[in-house]
């Protein structure tokens, strides 16, 4: 199937009423949790995945990932109106966002901000099925060596690239390998770690990690603050009109802020938030005006928001055409296909076209529907911000509590949940980014399980595990993305001295 | 205190780590067993919690977390108290009144007043269990009555 009979079909799957459904469904909560200041899409899509686990794998898909991609639009809301980033990957919005609100310009930062995450889904939406197709094809030749290096050098990248320290990075990937030792071995069935638990057999399960971590994690913040009240401005439907002027000036900045989101969610690490960075500095540096920036530019808040749209989709690539999950995000979609004993990979997209077009469609849709839902009704998610935050937090945590259980009936699960709430609570406050570890913590067994395949391959040969030709270029690629950077610093440091 | 406590304590959690994986069969490079991968893991996080514990101890700088005023500690504190009482009461008192308890405390120590508390307790817990064990079917304990 070809690109364009791909998507006709998709738009056949993606239209049906229960799709359209969930779609909708997903991007009115991503586009909620987007606008609320504590609580994230990652947070959110691991509470709804167990209601997913009745539903054919394409709608689960298709309504998880549009929480992803709607909180990208909620989020520029909130930031541009209250000056408190609604989820991370808005934080670079506010500069000029705010400032736009300030000189009474919010309605034009917001339908920038709509239509530049229109435009870079949209994109996305082509860039998916072209670079997913091809890479699918060059990945049917894949075998255990290059999985390996493709996890291995995901997860060196991903600690290079998830901010803060390095050494940091490093502390989180090594539990997160350990944790996902824990359980039956999936080759000798052998248990490891378990210490006599037959629960523990099952492994430490992703979902209430990720729930304790983005979820009753960012509660535990909110709960610092008890009651908040907060400031908004308000929007009238008429100014939401941008002048041509600025209509002109964001042209440029979406297009550039959509294809450096869409390579950004390529590469392992926090694709959404790095992006945004990414744009506003390439924006800062092609202005004319570079000392404007922060006084309320629209290129400021045009290019981030069409960026981390962008990466949302970019980010669908690695996940969908070779089946591995280099973010939070894509991790809980890659849980909600495995539920439902399909295994993307190279072969999805032939083997289950219904899954892959269906969804590459319903993306298309979820931005018109979010286009649709961020313009006109801006004020009504603006009233969301009025909801008390206090019960609003309380409630969110009896939904991770329940949603844990739910997921297999188990208590281990809870108990889980809790822990990881409380350890990544205090990372927060320590300021480590807890997601190489739940990345690790996914793509651990998978290293493993490509790492004894491969050696079992090569006859224990390491050598000939890292040198065929494409693993050892992205081994190489990883090295240098890791080493690159201290290595440049230590050669001008000691040219200057 | 914290930035040298934690890099040690990553130590000694590496160390017994690598103590349990190399009781696990190692088997060999060509065939390698189910303690293998563990052992690599074990290596890799005792090297990095070395270099962790020694740039501690040389005084690099570390993010100390920021002082919490005593209010605000109590909020966390106990909220995650609620937590953990909600996990140890769930199989004994069942999920309705479990949850009842914890919406209600939680949000009464957040600042609520009681009738709003009590209120969103009670809605919430129902809301919740009509959800989830009805329509979902998910079998949530239900307690002794």
């Amino acid at each position: 199937m070809g690109p364009l009979d791909g998507l006709a079909y998709g738009f056949s799957i993606a239209l049906l009423p229960g799709n359209l459904f969930a779609c909708f469904v997903g991007v009115l909560v991503g586009t909620i949790v987007g606008v609320l200041p504590g609580i994230g899409p990652v947070g959110a899509m691991a509470l709804l995945l167990p209601s997913t686990f009745a539903m054919h794998p394409a709608t689960a898909l298709i309504m998880l990932a549009g929480i992803y991609y709607g909180a990208m639009y909620g989020g520029s809301t909130t930031s541009i109106l209250v000056n408190v980033p609604g989820e991370a990957g808005s934080v670079v919005t506010l500069l000029d966002g705010y400032q736009m609100t300030k000189k009474g310009r919010a309605g034009a930062a917001l339908t920038i901000a709509a239509v530049g995450s229109f435009f870079a889904g949209t994109v996305g939406v082509v860039g998916i099925m072209l670079a997913a197709g091809w890479l699918a094809e060059v990945a049917i030749q894949f075998g255990p060596p290059e999985y390996f290096a493709i996890t291995l050098g995901g997860i060196l990248l991903l600690s290079r690239l998830s901010g803060g320290s390095i050494l940091n990075a490093f502390v989180m990937v090594a539990l997160g390998l350990a944790l996902g030792t824990v359980g039956m071995d999936s080759i000798s069935a052998l248990r490891r770690f378990t210490f006599g638990s037959v629960q523990l057999a099952q492994g430490i399960e992703l979902v209430p990690v990720i729930m304790g971590v983005y979820g009753v994690a960012e509660v535990l913040l909110l709960a610092e603050e008890g009651i908040a009240k907060t400031q908004i401005a308000s929007v009238k439907l008429r100014e939401l009109l941008p002048t041509r002027q600025e209509w002109r000036r964001s042209t440029m900045p979406i297009a550039r802020g959509s294809v450096v989101g869409f390579l950004t969610g390529l590469v392992p690490g926090p694709a959404a938030v790095l992006s945004t960075f990414i744009s506003y500095t390439l924006e800062k540096k092609v202005s004319k005006t570079p000392e404007k920036f922060g006084t309320g530019m629209i290129e400021g808040v045009a290019g981030p928001e069409a960026a981390n749209n962008g990466a949302t989709a970019g980010a669908m690539v690695p996940l969908l055409s070779l089946g591995i999950p280099f973010s939070p995000a894509t991790a809980i979609l890659l849980g909600a296909l495995v539920v439902h004993g399909l295994q993307p990979g190279p072969l999805m997209i032939s083997q289950q076209p219904e899954v892959f077009w269906g969804f590459v469609a319903s993306m298309y849709i979820g931005n018109l529907m979010l286009l649709i839902l961020n313009l006109p009704l801006v004020g009504v998610f603006v009233t969301v911000l009025r909801l008390p935050q206090h019960v609003l937090a309380t409630l969110v945590l009896l939904l991770c509590l329940v949603g844990a259980f739910s997921l297999s009936n188990s208590f281990l699960d809870l108990w889980v949940l809790v822990v990881f709430g409380v350890f990544g609570y205090a990372l927060r406050k320590l300021r480590v980014d807890p997601s190489p570890m739940v990345v690790a913590l996914v793509l651990g067994p998978m290293m493993e399980k490509t790492l004894r395949q491969a050696l079992f391959l090569t006859r224990g040969s390491v050598v000939e595990l890292v040198a065929r030709p494409l693993s050892a270029t992205i081994l190489l690629l990883a090295a240098a993305a890791l080493f690159g950077p201290p290595l440049v610093r230590l050669l001008r440091g000691g040219r200057s001295t | 205190m914290l930035a040298r406590g934690v890099p040690l304590v990553l130590l000694l959690a590496a160390g017994i780590y690598l103590t349990l994986a190399f009781q696990l069969p190692f088997g060999s490079g060509a065939r390698p067993g189910a303690g293998f991968y563990p052992v690599i893991v074990a290596v890799f996080a005792i090297a990095v919690a070395l270099v962790a514990t020694v740039s501690a101890f040389r005084g690099a700088a570390v993010a100390e977390p920021v002082e919490l005023d005593a209010p605000s500690r109590r909020r966390v504190v106990i909220s995650v108290v609620a937590l953990v009482a909600f996990c140890l009461a769930l199989p004994w008192v069942g999920y309705p009144a479990a949850a009842f308890a914890f919406v209600t405390v939680v949000l009464r120590y957040l600042g609520a007043r009681w009738t709003t508390a009590l209120l969103t307790g009670a809605l919430s817990s129902a809301g919740s269990y009509v959800l989830f064990a009805v329509l979902l079917d998910v079998p949530l304990p239900h307690g002794p009555w």
